[in-house]
């Protein structure tokens, strides 16, 4: 009686358990290699598009100069006042940047702080923490700062008083959103509060402008017809623009894509190598095994699918505990450094794949020779083994 | 069983006490097996020096201007915790410094981050870079390439470029005149630096030059070098007493160490490569114990039959260790050649300064010797516990 392959690969990695784990614990660790990689990879942009994620936009007027969140140019606010006048335009708002240094009171080092201007009326940002306290804003000199502002800064308590860029501030609080790459720290500010501390800037020259369109409204179309009123002097991204620009920057320009890129494509190889590695130990232990199969009639075809049965089996046995340690590794990067590493359901198909194709061309790595050799010499080959 | 009867015939000939040949044969056997389980090290290892690597070259980037900073002592402001951010100081306190005893020279350095914006000359487009402010009468730098280039600075907006800054600040061509900050300068040389985490082009003018583009607040670092026979303990504590509170006086290594301590706590590189390489010594670990438990049980009759004729359990396990040791080394130098080959490439791309140093080779090797140190001990116990009857 023959069993089906896949049945036997099965009953091939069950009957010598320790070496099965040993060999699945081999391929845990390449593809946890791989989702480290993979993570890291997409953290970088991801931490470049955190602030806009978070703000609640359909279309973003910049500059022309505009080359990424922290170098966005500025253009004259009149110009939200022209795309106010867009019937598509629901609602335009300007947000100004600037960079301060920030002085405890106490002494001591004087990091230098993200500041984000904005008009406090709500609605801007779609994060909780900010939304609820946009009325202590209104007060003068008070700011709200991220809770992932670095520990230089001091306890962010609210009501501690500090000076920023000369000037003496009191904290009205802390909102969950994280840096990104905006810097060591970012507060934000209503924009009276912003022009402010930047008595260089009024709220005239806005450094991005968030449009958001009447519901229906095709933002496509939208950004066609701002374009056409508004000229050269401002450039208009949608969402998907918006992200694929910021993306090219972080992957292209910084050099990140490289770098990681090329970590992503080591942990590629040496997934592949361990894979294949166990499992040519593993077809090489059992040579004998395979020969007497091929002997009692079994084709070719017919091993090749119990090797590939095995091969897929442990990679999918691997590819759970994998999982959850990937998850836990993702934590130890988001504290420890603060990137916003997830777990997307892309990046699971995309690992999940890959694992697929190194169990597949190891496989084929492994087979190679076994189907062409005839069981006597196998047998022969297999005790040698 | 030919292949075992080979093995077996030769090392008790040899009377020396050292089995070296017997491991060495041993690998020799199964050339095939020997390069691939090497391979499979190997690319761990790659994995863990091309991290380190990576980490290294993101610490020398942010070093390289403070490491070629010519002087003994300098002055920064005290609130400064890295070097690229503006923490200017009065330039009197120049001045005072050169009062002190035992200062032969006191220097300023003039620096902006984020205030000056370059025009590309090609396609007009304006970017950030870092900018450095130099009297051309007073170098502060020990950098043999720049040093001749300096006094070209003396000529009225002039400026030289860094021609290893991103391709899309276009301070690579030939091009004679560009834009700081809305006005005219002129290109007289270029040197190589390279980009760091923050900065993606540098470009030094004198300091005349530098307050003309943007009127700075104070000089950013004060290079102080020592005239003969003066102490540079006493000469600091002299300069401490001389000056306000609100600067520090720092030595060579002070300076190197702040940046240093800022990389490594703060900013996201050290972590992200730490984990990098924890990952490929796992990953090292988890193979290199595979081949030794493979390798073992096959063997393991003959080493039991070894074990049988006389040969003591501690001469096998040093076998068995010696055949992890040879393997690995052997991945290490796949490990190594294929880690040159790959920081040229994308060190070239990526404007790193990524270097196959001795010291990160040295580190390797160690992670190595310690990944097959490991993994061998965890495997060699089933050996120890081998009983020759029963596994015969």
């Amino acid at each position: 009686m023959r069993s089906k392959p896949f049945f036997l690969a099965w009953r091939i990695l069950a009957h010598d358990k320790a070496r099965t784990g040993l060999a699945i614990a081999g391929i845990f660790i390449a593809i946890l290699l791989v989702f480290v990689e993979i993570g890291l990879y997409v953290a970088i942009p991801r931490g470049g598009l955190l602030l806009y994620h978070r703000l609640r936009f359909d279309l973003l007027m910049t500059s022309r100069d505009y080359e990424y969140v922290t170098q966005p140019g500025e253009f004259p606010a009149q110009l939200l006042d022209r795309a106010r006048a867009v019937p598509e335009v629901a609602r335009a708002t300007p947000l100004y940047f600037g960079s301060a240094k920030w002085k405890s009171l106490a002494g001591g080092v004087e990091p230098d702080l993200f500041v984000i201007g904005f008009p406090p009326t709500g609605g801007i940002f779609s994060v909780a923490g900010i939304e609820s306290r946009i009325g202590a804003l209104e007060k003068p000199d008070t700011v709200l700062m991220d809770s992932a502002t670095r520990p230089m800064f001091g306890p962010l308590t609210k009501g501690r008083r500090v000076e920023i860029a000369g000037r003496k501030e009191t904290i009205a609080g802390k909102y969950r959103l994280g840096t990104g790459f905006l810097g060591l720290g970012v507060a934000l500010a209503s924009a009276e509060n912003f022009v402010r501390l930047f008595p260089g800037r009024g709220v005239g020259d806005a450094n991005i402008g968030l449009l958001r369109l009447r519901s229906g409204a095709d933002p496509e179309l939208a950004a066609a017809e701002l374009r056409a009123r508004l000229g050269g002097e401002v450039r208009i991204f949608t969402r998907p623009q918006l992200e694929a620009h910021e993306i090219a920057y972080w992957t292209i320009r910084t050099s990140v894509g490289l770098i990681f890129g090329s970590g992503l494509v080591v942990s590629l190889v040496v997934g592949i190598m361990i894979v294949f590695q166990t499992l040519s130990i593993e077809i090489g232990r059992r040579l004998g095994e395979f020969a007497m199969l091929k002997a009692i009639g079994y084709a070719d075809g017919a091993l090749a699918a119990v090797v590939l049965g095995m091969s897929l089996a442990i990679v999918l046995i691997a590819f759970v505990p994998a999982t959850g340690a990937a998850l836990l590794v993702y934590r130890l990067i988001r504290t420890q450094t603060l990137l916003p590493a997830a777990m997307s359901e892309l990046q699971l198909a995309a690992v999940l794949g890959a694992a697929l194709a190194m169990a597949a061309v190891s496989a084929g790595l492994a087979l190679s020779g076994l189907g062409r050799a005839n069981p006597a010499e196998l047998i022969k080959r297999g005790q040698r083994f | 069983m030919p292949a075992a009867s080979t093995r077996l015939s030769v090392a008790p000939r040899r009377s020396v006490g050292w089995p070296v040949p017997l491991a060495w044969r041993n690998l020799a056997a199964r050339r095939g097996r020997f390069l691939r389980s090497a391979s499979a090290i190997g690319f761990a290892v790659l994995l863990m020096l091309v991290q380190l690597g990576f980490q290294r070259a993101f610490f020398d980037s942010a070093l390289a201007i403070p490491r070629r900073l010519d002087g003994s002592l300098f002055i920064i402001d005290a609130a400064k915790y890295r070097f690229a951010t503006s923490e200017p100081f009065s330039s009197h306190l120049i001045e005072a410094a050169r009062q002190v005893p035992g200062v032969a020279s006191a220097s300023p350095l003039y620096a902006g981050w984020f205030d000056f914006f370059w025009q590309n000359p090609y396609d007009h487009k304006r970017f950030v870079v870092q900018a450095l402010g130099v009297d051309p009468d007073r170098p502060v730098f020990r950098w043999p390439a720049l040093a001749p280039l300096i006094p070209r600075l003396k000529a009225h907006g002039t400026v030289l470029v860094d021609r290893r800054a991103r391709r899309f600040l276009g301070m690579t061509g030939s091009a004679e005149k560009s834009e700081i900050n809305g006005k005219p300068v002129r290109i007289v040389g270029s040197f190589a630096l390279g980009p760091d985490f923050q900065n993606d082009g540098t470009v030094i003018m004198s300091v005349d030059t530098f307050k003309e583009l943007y009127p700075p607040a104070g000089v950013e670092t004060g290079v102080i070098r020592l005239a003969p026979g003066a102490h540079a303990a006493v000469v600091r504590t002299a300069l401490r007493e001389a000056l306000p509170r609100s600067v520090s006086v720092l030595g060579k290594p002070g300076i190197v160490r702040l940046e240093k301590n800022f990389q490594a706590r703060v900013s996201s590189a050290g972590p992200i490569f730490t984990i990098g390489t924890a990952m490929g010594f796992a990953v090292g670990m988890l193979i290199a114990y595979q081949i030794v438990y493979t390798e073992l049980s096959e063997t393991l009759p003959q080493y039991a039959t070894l074990k049988a004729i006389g040969y003591g359990t501690g001469r096998l396990v040093r076998i068995v260790l010696e055949q992890a040791f040879m393997t690995a080394l052997a991945g290490y130098l796949i490990a190594v050649v294929s880690g040159i080959a790959i920081f040229r490439l994308v060190g070239g791309l990526a404007l790193l300064p990524l270097q196959m140093t001795p010291q990160l080779a040295l580190e390797g090797l160690g992670l190595t010797l310690g990944i097959s140190l490991l993994s061998a001990m965890l495997a060699v116990r089933r050996l120890i516990a081998a009983d020759p009857a029963e596994v015969l």
